[in-house]
């Protein structure tokens, strides 16, 4: 079996709460996609509704440059 | 709203390939590597700048080191050479060329020796015998040695000193014994006591791969012995031989004969690949303008001591190329000169896969053509990066992401802020206003002024085009993109008549002046003509005119605005660099979406030039010296009394270019504008309208997000308190933080976007 990467993790302890559920956000599954690339990641997701939550730190830092590193490709 | 398609991939495999001729030949303008004057005289190819430099900065010991290189007897050489480099010095054009030959034996008496000799070296496996003595077997010896072959020397002489001292009487005393001393340093095997015939040759001539001798030797032995220069080699005998007359002559001789060594060695044909020998011509281009000190360092009777030595060599201004260096702070952030970069820039539109590690670079240019005026060759670096954005545009290889704002600005213009009318009254007019649409992001009430007067003043009627010129697309490479715009414009422009077009901004009267058919003026031309209007600001103070990249070539733009500003009573005052010569403001190309790093240095050197107020006659260059601190005005504002917003951000610049159109189209043609009307309200806060402006998010952005949380309620709560709202627009998914203010008011903390699109992933 293959073991499965994940490029990022976040965990949100709790904290964050999805508004239209009204239930926290939890450890889930998800990906980004750019140009025809895939990256597995956990993120910040509501159980019940699916939403996929990218906090401001990553946005800025890490999936900048992933960005900066594919467009140039 | 519009949208730009994203490249689909990053793995396509095409390359679109620009002939490696055409951009050698661009590239071969740039004269950046050739060697200077003195070098290229010196048929030994010494490194006379780097020699120099080294001595002037007081570190003897690399000097000599250098010279070595070329001289393994140095002493001797700078005692018999007729430096040829000292005529050619570029300083004899405005005094006392450099005393190259008197610093070289300076050093060749008086520096360090670095002690090479003690170094274990391994040696090569041919070996070569010199038979004879005198200057040539000498040096040829000494470039061997240098070489690593094994080496014989046979001489008729009993020692060294003897050997030595043939054809060397010039040398004293001293110097006699400082080049002893460097001959008993080099691992040479000598057999002394030599009586050289026909017979003694054949025999010795067995135990070595290679064979070497003076002509004297040469001719005793084969009396028909000629020897063919070029290789010093009489072929016949395979010999390698000397020629000529002099200490130069023997010097380059040992050269060149060493070369024809090293091919004897490997059994290859001596004539080949053998580079440029000697002394060669070089198009090396070197300002004097600050060349100073211009007689020589006296000379005493014996010679430099190293004091004067450093400061004699202290005088060599080094030359070398670096106008558009000096001139474009976006080439000094490189670091690189144009010849160079050309090629990396070229290269990297060749990749097919990997990196493209140039892209920031190609993108950073400004496409000013401010380096093909100062540089000496015309060097035309817009050229290659706009040929290369185009290429990789081609090879879909070129990042959406730099341009995408720019891109989708100039499709905003053309679109949601477009305007093309008649004169209210008219059919068809005799003129149409295209004041650009930097003049109505930046000074929409300018543009409404100047077009009043326009109408009021010229018969025939004007018409109104509020749009793009079309530049923004053509900087980003992307010609088909440029095509629909041009095309649009013509259709919009030929729905006027052939009316002539008043264009309020010369990269707009540049670009127009490409495509359309109708004649293109530019306002100042107009103005010139029908006078200033009644009003017009009186600036009786000096100020600092800065001329756009857009006007470049073009004297009588330069010239005209030149009259209107001195009839408007301002005082210009001159500044390096100005008319053709003048730098871009940092907008131009879109480096300032591209590199804002890049675009802020080229800005804050156009401010350099002065500590005056700024005028200028681009809107673009007025925004960003504004920006930048600096007072600044656009001779429009002068001219019609209404001044520019000072530095609006980016959804102010959308915010007035809709709002000239709205209010233009209420005033003069009686229509009222569909508004759209939000049920909600949205405010700011000053944080977050600094963010947005700095990572280009609009409040257009802003409130689609909010639209969409109006109407599903998706939104996080976060740890502070705040409310999280997404939503895809266009290729970047934007995400406000905001809170609630009542039923339908937000208030916008934070902003922020990425280009990545995120879903959930089962399993
Ligand atoms: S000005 Fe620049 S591009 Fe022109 S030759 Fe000199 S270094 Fe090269
Ligand atoms: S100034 Fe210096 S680099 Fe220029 S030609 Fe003279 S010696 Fe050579
Ligand atoms: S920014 Fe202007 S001066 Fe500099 S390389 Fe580009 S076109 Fe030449
Ligand atoms: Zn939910």
């Amino acid at each position: 079996m293959a073991i499965e990467k994940n490029y990022y993790t976040i965990d949100p302890q709790g904290k964050l709460l999805c508004v239209k559920c009204g239930v926290p956000l939890i450890k889930g599954k998800a990906k980004f996609m750019y140009l025809d690339n895939g990256f597995p990641v956990e993120l910040p997701v509501c159980p019940s509704c699916g939403f996929v939550y990218v906090p401001e730190e990553l946005a800025l830092g890490k999936v900048a440059s992933v960005e900066r590193a594919l467009e140039d490709k | 709203m519009s949208q730009i398609q994203e490249r689909g991939s990053t793995h396509v495999y095409k390359v679109n390939r620009i002939s490696k001729e055409e951009i050698d030949s661009m590239a071969e303008r740039c004269v950046y590597e050739e060697p200077p004057f003195c070098s290229a005289a010196c048929p030994l190819k010494l490194d006379t700048r780097a020699m120099l430099r080294a001595a002037a900065a007081g570190d003897f010991k690399k000097a000599l080191q250098l010279y070595e290189k070329v001289a393994p007897f140095p002493l001797i050489l700078s005692m018999g050479c007729e430096a040829p480099c000292e005529g050619v010095c570029r300083l004899c054009e405005v005094g006392d060329g450099v005393a190259v030959r008197a610093v070289e034996n300076a050093l060749a008496r008086c520096a360090p020796q670095s002690r090479t000799g003690l170094v274990f070296r391994t040696k090569k496996r041919k070996t070569a015998a010199v038979f004879g003595s005198g200057l040539f077997p000498l040096f040829l010896a000494g470039e061997l040695e240098k070489k690593a072959y094994p080496i014989t020397v046979f001489c008729e002489q009993e020692d060294l000193a003897a050997f030595l001292h043939c054809e060397t009487p010039f040398l004293d005393e001293e110097a006699f014994a400082l080049e002893l001393g460097r001959l008993k340093g080099k691992d040479i095997d000598f057999v002394f006591g030599c009586e050289i015939d026909a017979a003694f040759f054949e025999e010795k001539r067995a135990q070595f791969d290679v064979v070497c001798a003076s002509a004297r030797v040469a001719k005793t032995v084969f009396p028909d012995a000629v020897c063919d220069e070029a290789l010093m080699f009489f072929e016949p005998q395979k010999l390698v031989m000397g020629c000529g007359e002099g200490v130069m002559a023997a010097a380059f001789g040992a050269k060149k004969a060493a070369l024809t060594v090293d091919r004897l060695a490997q059994n290859l044909d001596p004539r080949n690949t053998r580079g440029q020998e000697g002394a060669i011509e070089t198009r090396l281009y070197t300002d004097l303008g600050e060349a100073k000190a211009l007689r020589r360092v006296e000379l005493p009777a014996g010679g430099y001591d190293l004091d004067r030595a450093r400061k004699e060599a202290a005088r060599c201004i080094q030359c070398h190329c670096e106008e558009c260096l000096k001139s474009c702070a976006y080439l000094r952030h490189y670091k690189k000169h144009p010849g160079l970069l050309a090629r990396e820039i070229y290269n990297n539109t060749q990749i097919i896969m990997g990196d493209h590690q140039l892209n920031k670079p190609m993108n950073a240019c400004t496409l000013c053509g401010q380096c093909t005026v100062v540089c000496p060759n015309g060097f035309d670096m817009a050229h290659v990066c706009h040929l290369a954005r185009q290429n990789m545009v081609s090879t879909d290889k070129m990042p959406l992401a730099p341009h995408e704002f720019a891109l989708l600005d100039m499709l905003f213009s053309n679109d949601e802020a477009f305007l093309c009318r008649p004169q209210p009254g008219y059919e068809s007019c005799r003129y149409v206003f295209f004041p650009g649409c930097q003049a109505a992001a930046i000074a929409p009430e300018t543009v409404k002024a100047a077009y009043a007067d326009l109408c009021e003043r010229l018969e025939g009627g004007v018409a109104l085009l509020l749009g793009c010129c079309g530049a923004i697309g053509d900087w980003a490479g992307r010609y088909e993109m440029t095509e629909q715009t041009r095309a649009f414009l013509d259709r919009e422009l030929g729905k006027l008549g052939e009316a002539t077009i008043i264009a309020g901004c010369p990269t707009c009267r540049k670009e127009l002046s490409d495509f359309v058919s109708a004649p293109v003026t530019g306002i100042w031309d107009v103005l010139e003509t029908i006078g200033l209007p009644e009003g017009a600001e009186k600036l009786p103070r000096p100020m600092a005119l800065h001329d756009a990249c857009g006007a470049r070539g073009d004297e009588a733009t330069q010239t005209a605005i030149r009259d209107l500003a001195a009839q408007l009573g301002c005082e210009l005052a001159d500044t390096p660099y100005s008319g053709d010569r003048s730098p871009c403001c940092g907008y131009g190309g879109l480096t300032a979406y591209a590199n804002r790093e890049v675009a802020a240095e080229i800005t804050e050197q156009c401010l350099e030039r002065s500590e005056l107020p700024y005028l200028s006659y681009c809107m673009a260059c007025r925004d960003r010296f504004a920006r930048q601190g600096r007072e600044s005005r656009h001779l429009l504002e002068l001219v019609y009394g209404a001044n520019a917003c000072e530095t609006p951000d980016i959804s102010e610049k959308r915010y007035n270019r809709l709002t000239l159109k709205k209010e233009l189209l209420r005033e003069l043609w009686q229509e009222e504008p569909i508004e759209m009307k939000l049920d909600f309200s949205v405010e700011y806060t000053d944080e977050a309208r600094a963010m947005m402006d700095e990572r280009m998010i609009l409040t257009d952005d802003v409130i689609a997000v909010l639209d969409e949380f109006h109407k599903s309620g998706e939104a996080i709560l976060d740890e502070d308190g705040l409310m999280v709202a997404r939503r895809r627009v266009g290729n970047a998914t934007f995400w406000v933080k905001f809170s609630l203010e009542g039923e339908n008011a937000f208030r916008v903390h934070r902003a922020y976007s990425h280009r990545m699109r995120v879903e959930k992933r089962e399993g």
